[in-house]
């Protein structure tokens, strides 16, 4: 016991398998998984799976990017698919009045939403869990008040909706917003201040905080970048489904936490970033669409994030960051 | 000559890379106390632990006992009579003094799996006894002094006496950097005492404390023995050239480097400042190229002050004027871009960020002052990052290497050169700037206070010894209980450290 407390060089059991950065092992896994799925299914391979995959991965793949920032601050937001089902909601609600400015106006509102509990987070120095499981609940009771319960049909036809659900070439339009908000994104963590506070926050947060960085500031940041990422999420939902509902996004939950984690992006912060994201949205995304191919019971799929969930997080978490477990 | 009761025979060990430890080799006989001392990341601390099995070597040997042994933990270590007294606290804080200086022998202490809290207790009382400790068994570990927790671990080691036959080795690693003069001298008469059955491996950074307590000396540097000495007729001078491999200057703490002061009008006023329950009524003024020191004990309110003007601690009276501008702290943002910069004394979670590279750690203060418009220019912080790191002396492969990766000291030198990359920065506060540094670092720091003095920063300075705060300030002000309790000009009218003492009790 002695030891362990006194130990000066904490190594999780990852980095002593993968070295520092570890981004290879879930790449591999990825490629592992495609490859055992192509061979039981050779037709997985073709360009038509290839494209339907892609759709199918686009609003969980946003999710991922937004959970990533928060988990990257050494948080959790619980709340994101709850808040995709209300944006669905709000979508569904604006479109007739507001046509395509109605996407605009759930992006702006679903970020100040999660701008709002990072604030919340960062003044009351409560756990994230705590905030977002809270938001949670009133997001999804929101949904539920606003939608009288009920999935909603499109009754329209609207230009953004329509847009979404297109293709050019043959590429699927899910594709073009997955990867402009990735490269959005991608851009803002390099190249301004906040991409590197996000980092630095989430490594140490006292260090950060006493060279001047406003940690409130990054923290509203990344669950503002949260929700507004869960609105694009609801966009591609509704435009692939052409239902809004208050639940439509409730089962990416699970799926969207293990893809950020299983991508190597540590809970205990300061170590991941969007790179890791996208691989772990590919291999949720290879086991979703893999499971039906091969023809297992979808209940597998869950069995499967469940047990990924805490087998990635016992090997990216720093144990020396965060003291006592519990 | 006896055979060796611990022969550490070539022992080399490595971190990625990195030799901690490069073919050292010690004897170590019984009744004999050995002192080892190095700079830091000399190897001092990963050849102790490489003798209690928390690091396992990956070259050479440990001979116990004239047997070859692989020891495989702090538990297994103990059980042979290997003993290690911890630099950092070992103790669980939420426990008795009893119960952590009987955990993990329970034979002693346990029937049946059961706790026997009589005999327990009675057990650490005799433990505590020997080391004429008046801590009481039963009080919990948090509410005792560093002090009284150094003695509560040297009582665990000691349990070990009587657990194992035959001789003992006891190692300390830093026993003496928190503890008060008498308990320096206490533990003193313990490693004496100890001597009749046991060898002691003695490791401190204070190299009068060596030789007083040590028959022999082993000198580490850069993970290499380079010298080992007799005790006695050793002169601490001796040992610091050979630790440091190079001259210390007579004057060690540069005062013929000293800046004049010189303009008229005071760059930062501080007037009756106060911070409720803290410290109140704090005045003092600080020049151009002006290092103020601030004298006083653990609660005299001089760390929240320090803080205070950084924006870590509210302010509740009182003003802060820099420039003729009055400033509002209350964030470290404000006072970062009021042009100040705060070094704190927790090096590891204040100091640094842990995780991510010299780089970045050094640009974090200031990356949008050498952004280009609103994007971060990376081209610009490299060349800032690499200039200072020559200037400073930062030893590191590299800006991008891991900052957890440096020694203490190199790291201290990012931490302060984070402030160094400001083009705005008019005041630098060092909380214990040298804090767990060895002499060689110190050296550098004091010889960067002072250029920075001389470059026109006014600095505030609160620092572990009364000496290093008389030889590196221009005025000393001292505080006992959030008052100032006495103001000294060292250049005209050099204090005593009695007088400084006798306002800080």
């Amino acid at each position: 016991m002695a030891a362990a407390v006194t130990t000066a060089h904490h190594r999780t059991p990852a980095s002593r398998v993968l070295g520092a950065r570890g981004t290879l092992v879930p790449l591999a896994v990825l490629i592992a998984l495609i490859a055992l799925v192509s061979i039981s299914e050779p037709a997985f391979l073709t360009s038509t799976s290839l494209t339907s995959m892609a759709v199918d991965a686009g609003p969980v793949l946003l999710l991922v990017f937004g959970s990533t920032l928060v988990i990257l601050l050494g948080g959790i937001d619980l709340s994101v698919a709850a808040l995709a089902s209300l944006s669905s909601v709000l979508l569904a609600l604006w479109l007739p009045s507001l046509g395509s400015w109605a996407v605009l106006a759930v992006i702006l509102v679903a970020a100040t939403l999660g701008a709002a509990q990072g604030a919340i987070q960062a003044f009351t120095q409560i756990p994230s869990f705590v905030v977002t499981l809270g938001g949670l609940g009133i997001f999804s009771g929101l949904a539920l008040r606003l939608s009288g319960a009920s999935s909603q049909p499109l009754l329209e036809s609207y230009a953004v909706v329509d847009f979404a659900a297109a293709d050019t070439l043959g590429v699927p339009h899910t594709l073009l917003v997955v990867a402009a908000v990735a490269g959005l994104l991608a851009a803002v963590m390099r190249f301004l201040p906040v991409g590197r506070r996000v980092y630095a926050v989430g490594a140490g947060e006292r260090a950060a905080l006493l060279s001047g960085v406003g940690t409130v500031g990054v923290r509203v940041f990344a669950f503002a970048v949260s929700g507004a990422c869960a609105a694009v999420a609801a966009l591609l939902l509704v435009a692939q489904t052409q239902f809004a509902g208050p639940d439509l996004a409730d089962n990416l939950l699970l799926p969207a936490i293990a893809a950020v984690v299983v991508g190597g992006t540590a809970i205990s912060g300061g170590v991941g970033g969007l790179g890791a994201a996208l691989i772990g949205g590919l291999i949720v995304t290879v086991v979703r669409v893999g499971t039906v191919i091969v023809g297992l019971d979808p209940a597998v799929q869950n069995i499967v994030f469940g047990i990924g969930v805490v087998v990635a997080v016992a090997l990216t978490t720093d144990r020396a960051k965060i003291g006592v477990i519990k | 000559m006896t055979a060796p009761l611990l022969a550490v025979e070539h022992l080399t060990k490595r971190f990625r890379g990195a030799t901690a430890l490069e073919d050292v080799s010690l004897e170590l006989r019984s009744g004999e106390v050995v002192g080892l001392i190095g700079q830091n990341g000399s190897g001092k601390s990963t050849l102790l632990k490489c003798l209690v099995g928390i690091h396992q070597p990956d070259g050479g040997r440990l001979v116990f006992r004239g047997e070859p042994t692989r020891i495989r933990g702090v538990a297994d270590a103990g059980a042979r009579g290997v003993g290690i007294v911890f630099q950092e606290q070992s103790l669980l804080p939420n426990l008795s003094v009893a119960e952590n200086i009987m955990l993990g022998k329970p034979s002693a202490s346990t029937r049946g799996g059961f706790y026997r809290w009589g005999r327990l207790r009675r057990e650490a009382e005799r433990h505590l006894a020997k080391i004429e400790s008046t801590i009481a068994p039963g009080a919990l570990v948090s509410d005792l002094s560093f002090g009284q927790r150094q003695m509560v671990e040297l009582a665990k080691v000691l349990a070990l006496e009587e657990l194992v036959d035959g001789e003992l080795v006891i190692l300390f690693d830093e026993p003496t950097s928190v503890l008060s003069a008498p308990e320096i001298q206490q533990l003193f008469r313990q490693v004496q005492r100890l001597r009749s059955r046991a060898c002691v491996v003695f490791v401190s950074h204070r190299l009068d404390e060596v030789l007083e307590v040590s028959d022999r000396v082993c000198v580490l540097q850069d993970g290499r023995c380079v010298a080992e000495r007799m005790a006695a007729g050793t002169h601490p001078k001796d040992l610091y050239h050979l630790m440091v491999g190079s001259e210390r200057a007579e004057d060690y703490y540069l005062q013929s480097e000293r800046a004049e002061a010189t303009s008229d009008s005071p760059l930062l006023e501080v007037e009756r400042l106060g911070s409720h329950g803290r410290f109140s009524d704090v005045s003092f003024e600080l020049a151009r190229g002006q290092v103020l020191g601030l004298a006083g004990v653990v609660g005299s309110g001089r760390e929240a002050l320090c803080r205070a003007l950084f924006g870590a601690v509210p302010i509740t009276s009182g003003t802060v004027t820099l420039e003729g501008r009055r400033l509002r702290l209350r964030s470290p943002g404000d006072a970062v871009r009021a042009g100040l910069g705060f070094v704190p004394s927790e090096r590891d979670t204040e100091g640094i960020v842990r995780g991510r590279s010299v780089h970045e750690n050094m640009v974090l203060a200031y990356d949008r002052q050498l952004a280009s418009g609103p994007l971060l220019s990376r081209s610009a912080e490299r060349r800032a990052v690499e200039d200072w790191m020559t200037q400073l002396r930062v030893k590191a492969p590299g800006p991008d290497t891991r900052i957890e990766q440096l020694s203490g000291g190199n790291a201290q030198k990012v931490a302060l050169g984070k402030w160094l990359l400001g083009r705005d920065l008019r005041v630098l506060v060092l909380d214990h700037p040298t804090r767990g540094l060895d002499l060689g670092a110190k050296g550098d720091l004091y010889g960067i206070i002072r250029r920075l003095a001389g470059e026109g920063l006014a600095i505030l300075l609160m620092s572990d010894t009364l000496e290093e705060t008389l030889g590196l300030s221009d005025e000393v002000i001292v505080m006992r209980d959030g008052e100032v309790s006495g103001r000294f000009d060292t250049h005209h009218d050099p204090p005593s450290s009695q007088q400084l003492v006798e306002l800080m009790v």
